[in-house]
């Protein structure tokens, strides 16, 4: 016997499940997304996953041609380099180390940034006004820079670049982060907060962050991005990560040398920098138009 | 607008006395001597030693120091580098226009493709046009620039020997510096092979403005489609639709010019990438510009030409990203004090 509904549903996805439901009617984004999930297993397993020691030399098996060439053998699935390391087992650390330092860079400036933007949001007048002209032009000054200068007084490493980079990306989520709170503190679900006598911690932890949950993930896809470009291309310029730590841009500056005789060297990392940051940005376009069409919906 | 005028031109100076503090005290934080990070001599004498102090006002107070600084730099007297000795000055005016003719040339390339692209995208948009467009503007916005370079150099300059592989023209032609530009250098020059020169610099330019205009006009597509898409969305959109205007006239009336409007102030977050991406193209291309200088310095630890050249590029662009906001809030009163882009 048929039932009596008054809903046209009968399941009420919550928020998060409608943005998953719109997100995977793309099939482009969901591909996105394995590849970039494929990207956090081996940012988490590579040790486990990996052949080899990545610094170890075999000197029996110098420039060996990935296994799929002729000479190549399945021992060594991408070959070795110049000195006889395993690039299979390399390009594995390689990303670990590059998509994890991006990932925790890009924590580490939405924390802060967040919390200055909310501070410049919800204060006005002069301070307010300083902290928020001053940040937008300095957000003009380009990333390279801040890191040449951070290479000059502390000296090159991955921690240096890392803290170079994240400089650079506060003031995106600084000016995001004020905007947002400018907006909602019109609200009335503030006043009304306020009337009830909430600090302003609370109005922000309990009603302002929730809302932005959306933006912040949007933005932190776009920084991750730009944060794995930027971290390879100063390992590239020898600024980043230092010999033993195995870096993708930092691997290949050092294949330059072998280009002639080698050019997989060359080909591999690069095109693993282009995939996570295609992933990322594949996956960023899904969430951004997904987000949109369940504003419509 | 002179209101307008005058918070923009406060905005500028503000900005640029703190760049001017930061790099008054670099000399004191970055390793080794601070004389000889301010000079770039290496004293060889306690009596020369005693005289650069002098100079560098080292014995006065802190704001004694600044006021001699600021001196320096609106007179000229930048002071030398470590490794060649030579000016500063003259370095920076040699190196600085070859970076503006890279930029410039990629802009152009940019949007004379980035802007037609968007706009036919977002008109069409969810057709199989507008899906090749997000295609190519989604992928070639996720090329490494490096690597983008690598594969040009690979392709073009190794495997198939069209194009040369660094430089800016060939060391056959002597070429006097005159604007800094080489190919208004070349024809404004008095050589007599003027046209090969000319066809060797084009040559030389090719594969870097390409490196750099590939990103860059990714980011120009993205918020070319997006914008078109949004206006078209508009009442007054539907309000022309419904009075019987063709498409074209709709789009050439109503929607070009209001698409436009947002895409300036988005284009001006987007030279600090366009600066960078450069300065590494710069580099694998041995292009002599102020992004190789600059990493060339800070290869070698000049501590001198880092200063001056982290003052003379932040300055063009805070100074360009600000003139880019006024114009486009000059332009545009209607849009909100607070309002900027999202991509």
């Amino acid at each position: 016997m048929a039932q009596f509904n008054l809903y046209q549903e009968e399941y009420h996805p919550s928020p998060i499940m409608h943005i998953w439901l719109e997100f995977k009617r793309s099939h482009f984004a969901l591909v996105g997304f394995a590849v970039l999930l494929l990207f956090c297993v081996i940012t988490i397993l590579a040790p486990l996953l990996a052949p080899y020691d990545p610094n170890v030399q075999n000197t029996n098996a110098i420039l060996l041609p990935p296994a799929w060439e002729g000479n190549g053998t399945i021992a060594h699935l991408f070959g070795t380099n110049a000195l006889g390391q395993d690039v299979f087992s390399r390009t594995l650390h390689a990303c670990r180390i590059t998509f994890g330092s991006s990932v925790i860079l890009v924590f580490i400036a939405l924390v802060v940034g967040v919390a200055l933007g909310t501070l410049a949001g919800m204060n006005r007048g002069v301070k307010s006004s300083i902290l928020n002209h001053l940040l937008d032009s300095l957000m003009a000054v380009p990333t390279l820079l801040i890191a040449i200068i951070i290479v000059a007084i502390l000296g090159t490493g991955l921690a240096n670049s890392m803290l170079a980079i994240i400089l650079a990306l506060i003031p995106q989520f600084v000016h995001q982060t004020r905007n947002f709170v400018r907006e909602e503190m019109k609200k009335d679900y503030i006043l009304l907060d306020r009337l009830d006598g909430a600090s302003s911690f609370r109005i922000f932890w309990k009603s302002i962050l929730p809302g932005m949950f959306e933006l912040l993930a949007v933005q932190s896809t776009l920084a991750l991005s730009v944060a794995i470009i930027d971290i390879s291309a100063l390992g590239f310029l020898n600024l980043g990560a230092q010999s033993p730590v195995v870096e993708l841009g930092a691997s290949l500056s050092q294949s330059l040398e072998v280009a002639y005789s080698a050019p997989w060297l060359i080909a591999l990392p690069g095109f693993c920098i282009f995939l996570m940051v295609l992933s990322i940005n594949i996956v960023g376009e899904g969430l951004r138009s997904a987000l949109r069409n369940r504003l419509i919906h | 607008m002179i209101n307008l005028l005058l918070r923009y031109i406060n905005l500028m100076v503000i900005t640029i006395a703190v760049l001017v503090v930061i790099s008054f005290a670099l000399p004191y934080f970055f390793p080794g001597d601070t004389l000889t990070n301010l000079s770039g001599i290496v004293p060889e004498s306690d009596a020369q030693r005693a005289a650069l102090e002098a100079a560098y006002k080292l014995d006065g107070s802190v704001f004694a120091q600044f006021w001699h600084y600021l001196n320096t730099l609106v007179n000229g007297n930048w002071g030398v580098s470590f490794t060649s000795q030579t000016s500063l000055l003259k370095e920076v005016s040699i190196a600085f226009p070859a970076t503006i003719e890279l930029i410039t040339y990629a802009l152009l390339i940019s949007v004379i493709f980035g802007i037609p692209l968007g706009f036919l995208g977002g008109l069409w948009h969810h057709k199989p046009f507008d899906f090749g467009v997000v295609t190519f503007s989604v992928v070639s916005y996720s090329f490494p620039v490096f690597w983008l370079a690598l594969i040009f150099i690979t392709i073009f300059s190794l495997q198939l020997g069209f194009l040369p592989l660094s430089g800016r023209v060939n060391l056959l032609y002597d070429v006097p510096h005159q604007t800094g530009f080489i190919l208004l250098d070349i024809l404004r020059a008095d050589m007599p092979n003027k046209a090969d020169a000319f066809y060797d610099a084009i040559q030389h330019i090719i594969l870097p403005t390409l490196s750099i205009a590939f990103v860059t006009t990714a980011i120009f597509v993205r918020f070319t489609r997006r914008s078109i898409m949004d206006v078209m969305e508009k009442g007054y959109i539907d309000a022309a639709k419904s009075r019987g205007f063709t498409t074209k006239q709709i789009f050439f009336k109503h929607g070009l010019r209001n698409a436009l409007l947002p895409i300036l102030p988005l284009m001006a977050m987007q030279i600090s990438t366009l600066i960078t991406n450069a300065m590494v193209v710069e580099t694998i291309f041995s292009w002599p510009g102020i992004g190789n200088w600059l990493i060339q310095a800070i290869y070698q630890r000049d501590y001198p030409a880092i200063r001056i050249g982290m003052l003379v590029v932040s300055m063009f662009v805070v100074s360009l990203t600000i003139t880019i906001e006024f114009l486009s809030r000059a332009i545009d009163p209607a849009r909100d004090k607070f309002e900027r882009g999202a991509v």
